[in-house]
């Protein structure tokens, strides 16, 4: 009954599915089917990724990631599909050579698994800043700005940086890298300050999704914890 | 499909059989761990629940289940959560502490170590633990040349002796020394094995079989059911290349204050990775519970920590080892030159110079990335004998700590005082008689001693001090090292809990003693004083005695700055928050560390 009502809302955009089935404090389907802020959206798709996983077969999630009604859909059935291909396990045995080339073809898992391959290399923030600055390439800069991220975050031994410059630099910052870096950064300090409400924040991805991208996109990490609450 | 089932069903009677069915109540000998027992080391830790899988990594498969054969920790990983010995390292603060023995007592005279072992308990698969078992152990499989057994060294007593184990009833055992000596309470820790299962495959016991056999014994291929041990773990199931299954030993004798049997987990499943990025990745996704993080690996996993419920420890506990620079006392013997050089570098004031030279926390901040500490002494801050404790063990407070603070101003003055000046106006100090100075630092091709050195070059130089600073082949750098033909060489030393394990390095006549092996022929007061030391807290079984005089041995030797020490990376860890007292979690033991400690002590939080 459950798989063939996701099956119905993923595959038919249904708007009415079988949310009470899986018990979330929130409607999670509900939203991920009909939610139109892209970060909102996402947030709750992040959330259904296991479902997908069981609930779909690696075709229809290739199908779903690829014509999904919303972005929420095509985000949790392209992480059900990635996670069922072993995730970046399945990536980081390949050469730096191939992943970056994969990268520099817009594929964001592979400039997410050459950072990781390469991260011995960006020990400290400013060696993270520096790439970010001469990074060629979208994908590759989008993946050292959440490395440098964990260096710019709380409980990091070097380069925390105080959530008013982080709010200051996830808009302004001067280049993509360096606002995914805050952007990163300031979800972490949300999430342990632990102080903001799903309206709350939903209000704040409201308020600027489309505007400053990479603060709603902070706020899009926070809601998916709060949604996984 | 019937057949297939009844033969699974036959197996799983078979394996239960083998482990045997436990106690039917908390043996009266049972070892007790004071978790959060106030005023212990334990104190901070809960009190846990039985059940569960502890999920782990580990790289490469074990080559066998035999303990005492095995030479790789992918081996002993395993064989030290399946056995325990009379004495063992405790969990928490590394002190030898008792755990097969219930209690042991030292004659007057230091020669005779009599062990009271713990009655009552059993092997896993319910047969009694007894004497017989010590000496099968230590007689038969460690003593025995027919065993190619790894701690057989650890044994020798300083005249070349080994210890004379005998038996005084079934659960008391005694070791007769020729000569005292303290660090043999780390040998006699050596894990038990089953005589009763094990003596068909020794030779010497069982002439039937050939000599060697027991070298073959417990391999790979042996039906996991044959292994019995008395540790808080068995293994029940190895897949090769995926993964190991290890249960509890329902007959094991650790509880907690409770009355609860330990370990608290019911299975530990233990994942064969290829390599430590793997690891990091299958815990990122939550398929293992800890995992021992590198630094690099810190700014991929903190940003998830609060929502995926882990913690990053980044501690500033150092972990084993040191690093030093060392000036060459005997700089120039060999080949009768330097012997100004020699006389400077034999001074202590300019030695005490250089030490003010060392900017260890630039060193911690630019090499170790925040995530090391400064040094001041030779034995390794884990260790209970480490000097900045206050007692054996205790926690480190550094009140004894011998510290040389970063003053190129105080440095310069030093050598302005003893002469070393620049006397010719080329912007770099001479030598008293007006000879040039002129510094060669070298280490080996390793980027962390690189980065040391270049920062050490520049603080030589900016008080005038003419360093050059080289990379030469590791080879050769020993070779300087053992041969006093080097200047000042950058290296680094392992380390462990023992100070007496450093006798080859700190004695004057040690085989490791670099900085000034001359001083074999021609010791100083301190060092007839080191030499006294080292051998006052070997020659006592009173721990608190031994301390002291490690505490006077570990600040003599920061105060002669032969070595000089520079820094040591923490210790950093991830986990669950679900896994119970993962927290404890130090450079001593971790959840998943190869001696096995703290395993039994960790929970699921969630049941």
């Amino acid at each position: 009954m459950k798989r063939n009502g996701l099956r119905a809302l993923g595959l038919m955009s249904c708007a009415i599915v079988l949310v009470s089935l899986v018990g979330f404090a929130v409607d999670l389907y509900d939203i991920v089917a009909t939610e139109q802020v892209p970060e909102i959206s996402k947030a709750a798709g992040l959330n259904l990724i296991d479902d997908y996983i069981s609930t779909y077969t690696a075709e229809e999630l290739t199908d779903l990631a690829a014509n999904g009604a919303t972005p929420g859909i095509q985000l949790a059935a392209d992480r059900a599909l990635f996670r069922l291909n072993d995730g970046l396990l399945s990536l980081v045995g390949l050469d730096q050579d191939t992943l970056y080339a994969m990268a520099a073809a817009g594929n964001q898992d592979a400039a997410d698994a050459w950072v990781f391959n390469a991260r011995a290399n960006y020990k400290r923030p400013e060696l993270a800043e520096e790439a970010i600055a001469a990074s060629q390439v979208e994908t590759i800069e989008v993946a050292l700005g959440m490395l440098l991220g964990g260096f710019y975050g709380p409980g990091s031994p070097l380069g925390v940086k105080p959530k008013d410059e982080l709010l200051r630099l996830v808009v302004v910052g001067e280049s993509l890298g360096l606002r995914i870096a805050a952007a990163t950064a300031l979800t972490t300090y949300w999430i342990q300050e632990g102080n903001l409400s799903i309206s709350q924040v939903e209000a704040a991805i409201r308020a600027n999704s489309g505007v400053n991208p990479e603060l709603a996109l902070a706020h899009q990490g926070l809601l998916t914890y709060l949604y996984s609450q | 499909m019937r057949k297939t089932l009844i033969l699974v069903g036959l197996l799983a009677l078979y394996s239960l059989a083998a482990l045997g069915q436990g106690y039917d109540a908390m043996p009266e000998d049972a070892l007790i761990f004071p978790i959060g027992v106030e005023g212990t080391v334990y104190e901070d830790m809960e009190l846990g629940v039985r059940g569960g899988t502890l999920n782990v990594s580990n790289i490469e498969d074990p080559r066998g289940w035999n303990n005492h054969t095995a030479h790789e920790t992918s081996t002993t990983w395993f064989t030290n959560r399946m056995h325990r010995g009379l004495l063992n390292l405790d969990h928490i603060s590394g002190a030898v502490v008792i755990d097969f023995a219930k209690g042991y007592e030292i004659s007057d005279d230091g020669l005779v170590i009599t062990f009271h072992m713990r009655e009552g308990i059993k092997w896993s698969d319910g047969v009694d633990i007894t004497a017989d078992d010590v000496l099968f152990t230590y007689n038969d499989l460690i003593l025995n040349e027919d065993v190619d057994c790894n701690s057989r060294d650890g044994q020798i007593l300083p005249d070349g002796t080994f210890p004379v184990c005998e038996k005084v009833d079934d659960y008391t055992v005694t070791f007769t020394l020729s000569t005292i000596y303290r660090p043999i309470l780390n040998s006699l820790s050596f894990n038990l094995m089953p005589k009763h299962v094990l003596a068909q495959y020794v030779h010497k016991l069982n002439p039937d079989v050939p000599a060697g056999t027991f070298n073959e014994t417990w391999t790979l291929d042996t039906p996991l059911e044959e292994l019995v041990g008395n540790g808080p773990y068995i293994v029940t199931d190895y897949q090769p290349n995926v993964s190991v299954t290890m249960e509890r030993n329902p007959y094991y004798y650790g509880y907690d204050p409770a009355g609860t049997q330990l370990p608290y987990y019911d299975k530990i499943q233990t994942t064969i990775v290829a390599n430590q990025d793997v690891s990091m990745l299958k815990f990122r996704n939550g398929e293992i519970d800890v995992y021992g993080l590198r630094p690099e690996d810190i700014p991929i996993l903190l940003p998830n920590a609060g929502a995926k419920d882990y913690s990053v420890m980044i501690t500033d506990l150092a972990t084993y080892g040191t690093t030093w620079i060392m000036p060459n006392q005997d700089i120039g013997i060999p080949d009768g030159t330097n012997e100004e050089k020699r006389a400077l570098y034999r001074n202590v004031e300019f030695r005490q110079a250089i030490a003010h030279l060392l900017d260890k926390d630039t060193m911690v901040q630019n090499v170790l990335n925040g995530l090391g500490t400064a040094q001041w002494g030779p034995l390794s801050v884990p260790s209970p004998f480490y000097a900045g404790r206050d007692v054996y063990g205790g926690p480190i407070t550094e009140n004894n700590a011998v510290w040389f603070e970063y003053d190129p101003a105080l440095a310069a003055s030093k050598l302005d005082a003893l002469g070393v000046v620049d006397q010719d106006g080329d912007g770099w100090r001479d030598l008293p008689s007006g000879a040039p100075l002129t510094i060669e630092m070298n280490t080996n091709d390793n980027t962390i001693r690189i980065a040391y050195c270049l920062i050490m070059q520049d603080d030589f130089r900016a008080v005038g001090l003419n360093c050059n600073f080289q990379v030469i082949d590791f080879n050769t750098l020993v070779g300087q090292l053992f041969g006093s033909t080097g200047d000042i060489i950058m290296l680094g030393l392992t380390g462990g809990d023992e100070p007496n394990s450093g006798k080859n390095v700190y004695s004057s006549c040690g085989t490791l003693h670099a900085y000034r092996f001359s001083a074999c022929e021609d010791p100083d007061e301190i060092d007839l004083r080191i030499d006294e030391l080292l051998d006052l807290g070997a020659n006592t079984f009173d721990l608190d005695a031994a301390f002291g005089y490690y505490t006077e041995y570990q600040q003599l030797l920061a105060n002669q700055l032969g070595y000089i020490y520079l820094c040591q990376p923490t210790f950093q860890y991830t986990y669950y928050n679900k896994v119970g007292n993962a927290f404890m979690a130090s450079p001593i033991s971790t959840p998943a560390g190869n001696n096995g400690l703290l395993t039994e002590l960790c929970f699921d939080k969630t049941l």
